[in-house]
């Protein structure tokens, strides 16, 4: 019994060094994708509506500035 | 004798002529088919008579126009809102927020954000990429860990079908397809994939529709069928009825409303099967000046809700 079992554990050890390879560039890319969407969403959240008000500041006929603040 | 004949009567047999050829044109050109209307739209009429945006307390809105694309907006919404509980009686907490919000609205590109005193950011871009192929991104961003969600879409528009496909967060992936089968019926379909929730659905939708009246039909195999059926009595006044049923809750809702759009006011109002009524009323003051008030009651689940708000711009 304890010869088969540890007949077990040795073939899954080399198993796993030979998977560990390719699961590690899937882990990889997740990773860095969870990364870059984690980034993006900062990006957006701070950023979107400052976009919002450049693209529209420099869209004809230019507004004037005091027209962002005023409420007339 | 062949000169005497009055020229009244070879018009006559021309004309006939004539009516029997725009008859053969009014036959089905199938190769000519008008576009169909956006499949996420289908029920579009049913859902502006029968689900007007009501809402309990005060809303103001102020949209200020800088230019002829750009506008910001200022909202302040009062009132009582809804939590989810999970007991029959409904919890309700009195809130306060102000929304700022800025539009770029242009024929290819139009950028919408909308952001809270909370920091929550409701952000819409919808951008022409050609003629054929729309690009579309909705988001509602939150400082709370997991509580965001964001959607794109790509649509491409054919002669007479639309398709569309669409990834979310959480790994939800979307397609649906409507096609026009005659100049008044299209048929459509939809897949998406849940994969947080290891959730797949297909469903299947048909729209009748004609200068009178439309009628619509969805199924879908999470258990939803969604009947509804819009008549435009006239100019000013519709009516629209609406089934809901849900086929593995065996949960039935039924509701029928009417939606008047007169020159000063648009009224809506809907009865359901749960015996909720819910009335909406958006009257024009003065040029740009709307005032709104909106009433839902549910007797059975004893909620009443009020509101009334002022529109400006």
């Amino acid at each position: 019994m304890a010869s088969r079992v540890s007949l077990k554990t040795k073939g899954k050890g080399g198993k796993g060094s030979k998977g560990s390879d390719e699961k590690s560039a899937a882990r990889c890319l997740k990773e860095w994708s969870t990364w870059a969407m984690k980034k993006a969403k900062v990006v957006t959240h701070y950023g979107f509506i400052p976009l919002v008000i450049i693209i529209g500041m420099n869209s004809e006929p230019k507004p004037q500035l005091y027209q962002l603040l005023s409420p007339v | 004798m062949a000169g005497l004949v009055p020229p009244g009567i070879p018009a006559v047999p021309a004309d006939v002529s004539h009516t029997a050829h725009t008859k053969h044109d009014e036959k089905t050109d199938y190769m000519n088919l008008p576009c169909p209307i956006p499949y996420e739209e289908l029920h579009r009429e049913a859902l502006m008579s029968l689900k007007p945006e009501t809402f309990e307390g005060l809303r103001f809105d102020f949209t200020k126009g800088l230019n002829q694309k750009f506008s910001l907006s200022h909202s302040v919404i009062m009132g009582p809102t809804e939590i989810p509980s999970q007991s029959a009686e409904t919890i309700k907490i009195p809130t306060a927020h102000y929304e700022f919000g800025a539009n770029f609205i242009d024929p290819n590109l139009m950028l919408i954000g909308r952001v809270m005193t909370d920091g929550r950011l409701n952000a819409r871009v919808k951008c022409d990429l050609t003629d054929n192929l729309t690009v579309k991104a909705n988001a509602q961003l939150t400082n709370e860990p997991h509580m965001s969600h964001g959607m794109f879409n790509f649509d491409y528009k054919g002669k007479d079908f639309r398709s569309q496909f669409q990834m979310g967060n959480g790994a939800l992936f979307g397609a649906n397809y409507i096609q026009s089968v005659t100049p008044h019926f299209s048929l459509g379909g939809e897949v998406f994939w849940a994969g947080q929730h290891r959730k797949s659905g297909i469903g299947y939708a048909a729209r009748y529709e004609t200068d009178k009246m439309v009628a619509t039909g969805q199924v879908a195999n999470t258990g939803i069928v969604a009947l509804s059926y819009v008549q435009k009595v006239s100019d000013k006044v519709s009516l629209a009825s609406d089934f809901m049923y849900n086929y593995l809750s065996k949960d039935v809702t039924a509701s029928v409303g009417y939606d008047y759009i007169l020159r000063q006011c648009r009224l809506r109002g809907k009865i359901d099967s749960n015996g909720c009524t819910t009335s909406y009323l958006e009257e024009r003051l003065n040029m740009g000046l709307n005032f709104i008030l909106s009433a839902e009651i549910d007797h059975r689940k004893k909620d009443y809700k009020f509101g009334f708000g002022l529109t400006v711009g």
